[in-house]
């Protein structure tokens, strides 16, 4: 086996004669990329080893140490004044932009795939350039535009922000699920007597699962972890998602609470986290396999 | 069934069907229309525009031409926070990211590595979580208490307690937007390593090079398309980048993390300027579309 393969730049010198000769080099090399692994992983990890020790510590500080374990964060979390309301507004809003967001994707996937019209191409290839904007480019127009149609302030106005902000990449991995089905599926469905819609029903929607899960995750995630949108479109407190919350909770006081700050910030990312568990069999499962060979 | 009759079947369906091909498709596009081009186009139009939020000019918005095109060019508020930009997606997306995600893809290529899985699943950790609590985990890193982990830190090597959001803020949030990126850098890294051949650098080995060689000449110029590919997605989302900053920073202290996103968020909202605001959105986004062609040029892509 080899010593090693590529070294990264910068780092120590490969051996230049046989491997032979230089057994303990290979040792040295191999101990220094073990600690440069260590030494990354330590470095994206040590910040959230803050967030649940915190969470859980009677007097929680900025500080990583072992906390004097307690629930009281949370309990007053879900008690205190408006906290619960962001949770909730940040569902509300999550769960709904998603859904219209999967509503319309499977409909103009299905189109995008089962149909050949002039401009489709274009069509594919446009949307997928809109995502190279920067949202903060296009941030100050979309606010005056909601305030123009009267949906600035309101959940409905982010939602359907939202769920079009998420739809070329949900339209994109959805055409390339139902570009995947068997086409003769569906024929066989309308020699049964199905119309166009009952065989989408029927025959494109249970098989479309594991796209369906992909695109809910990563909808669901932007939706859930949107930070501008919420931050400029949103004037009421009563409406305010979790990460605008967060951000008022942490800017409007001089003393940082941060013990309820880290238990929310478990809290805010508890959904995501149950979202995948639930949906990663959905993911892995591919449930094309037997369909045409049976 | 036969394949004539299938056949038949689908000719007649398709023309008989082509009526619902707004139904389907409809929805999408108007949601896409309305909420996504509209606001860009709109944005060019309010660039050329006078158009405040608030006060007199509020209500009746006059088109000003290139006015504000030229106020912009001359305000050191406006070049100052685009050379702000540069400095940020420089060092933490072009130099950061890129270098720690490629030892990272380079580490998860040895055979011999124990403990890989644990290891690529701890890196994407700062890239999944929501945007607000990598910045909320980093505000306590860096937070100016004493016994934040940072000033801990520095007590271990017997230095006195600082408050690097304060005294270093544009290297703090280099560094933080360094974190938060190196498993995207990495996971593309990866599927571009997986293209090089492991003979190709085996043989190079035996005829002598040594590791920085094997990398410099044989797998850079085999990866060459993929790196240019990351580097101009890394230059897109690191211009956008806004919460991660203004969460810890709001732009401050004074103007020293005001990036061109920000910039443009406080002109328009913070002062008002909503024509100005959008005239700054175009210059960001002319500078990124020429950066774009540059990148895709130098990769020799196709794109």
């Amino acid at each position: 086996m080899a010593a090693t393969t590529t070294v990264e730049p910068g780092g120590a010198p490969a051996p230049a004669g046989p491997r032979r000769r230089t057994p303990l080099w290979a040792v040295v090399q191999r101990a220094l990329q073990y600690v440069l692994m260590v030494l990354l992983a330590l470095f994206c990890v040590v910040p959230f080893a803050w967030v649940v020790l915190t969470a859980v510590d009677a007097d929680g500080g900025p500080t990583v140490g072992l906390p004097a374990f307690t629930l009281d964060n949370f309990a007053r979390f879900f008690t205190d004044g408006a906290t619960p309301r962001l949770f909730l507004n940040s569902v509300i809003v999550s769960f709904a932009a998603t859904a219209l967001n999967l509503a319309c994707g499977v409909l103009g996937a299905y189109a995008l795939s089962r149909y050949r019209f002039r401009g489709r191409r274009t069509f594919m290839f446009a949307i997928l350039l809109i995502r190279v904007i920067p949202p903060p480019a296009t941030i100050v127009a979309l606010y005056l535009l909601m305030v123009k149609i009267e949906l600035d302030d309101s959940y409905l106005g982010l939602i359907l922000v939202e769920a079009s902000a998420a739809l070329p990449i949900t339209l994109w991995l959805l055409k390339g699920t139902i570009d995947a089905i068997p086409f003769e599926l569906e024929e066989a469905a309308w020699l049964d007597g199905s119309s166009r819609f009952g065989a989408i029903r029927r025959v494109i929607l249970p098989l479309v699962g594991p796209g369906l899960g992909a695109a809910a995750m990563l909808t669901f995630m932007a939706v859930w972890g949107d930070f501008l949108t919420p931050l400029v479109l949103l004037q009421s407190p009563d409406l305010y998602p979790l990460s605008i919350g967060l951000f008022r909770s942490f800017t409007a006081f001089n003393q940082v609470d941060w013990g309820v700050l880290a238990a929310s910030a478990v809290v805010y990312m508890a959904p995501p986290a149950v979202l995948y568990l639930f949906l990663r069999r959905n993911l892995m499962r591919s449930s094309l396999g037997g369909a045409v060979k049976a | 069934m036969s394949t004539a009759k299938a056949l038949a079947a689908r000719t007649a369906r398709r023309r008989r069907d082509r009526a619902a091909l707004p139904l389907l498709l409809g929805p999408s596009v108007l949601l896409i229309a309305v909420f996504v081009v509209a606001p860009a186009a709109y944005g060019v139009y309010l660039g050329l525009t006078d158009t405040q939020l608030t006060g007199f000019a509020a209500r009746d918005p006059q088109f000003v031409g290139l006015e504000n095109f030229r106020n912009l060019l001359g305000s050191e508020d406006f070049l100052g926070s685009l050379g702000r930009t540069a400095e940020f997606v420089f060092w933490s997306a072009i130099i950061g990211q890129t270098v720690l995600g490629m030892l990272a893809a380079l580490l998860l290529r040895h055979k011999w590595l124990r403990g890989k899985g644990l290891f690529g699943a701890l890196m994407l950790l700062p890239m999944v979580v929501p945007e607000v609590v990598a910045s909320l985990t980093w505000a306590s890193v860096l937070s100016s208490e004493s016994d934040s982990t940072f000033n801990r830190l520095l007590g271990v090597f017997g230095s006195g307690a600082a408050a690097p959001l304060q005294e270093y803020p544009m290297a703090s949030v280099i560094l933080i937007n360094v974190w938060r990126g190196i498993a995207f850098a990495m996971i593309m890294f990866q599927a571009a390593l997986e293209d090089v051949p492991d003979e190709l650098i085996e043989a190079s080995r035996m005829d002598g090079a040594s590791a920085l060689q094997i990398f410099r000449h044989i797998t850079l110029p085999l990866i060459r398309g993929p790196v240019f590919l990351y580097l101009l997605l890394t230059t897109i989302t690191t211009v956008g980048v806004f919460g991660l900053v203004y969460f810890l920073t709001q732009g401050g202290p004074g103007q020293d993390t005001e990036i061109a996103s920000i910039q443009i968020f406080q002109s328009a909202f913070k002062y008002s300027q909503i024509g100005l605001g959008s005239a700054a959105s175009v210059i960001l986004l002319i500078l990124l579309t020429i950066l774009g062609m540059t990148y895709a040029r130098l990769a020799k892509v196709e794109v």
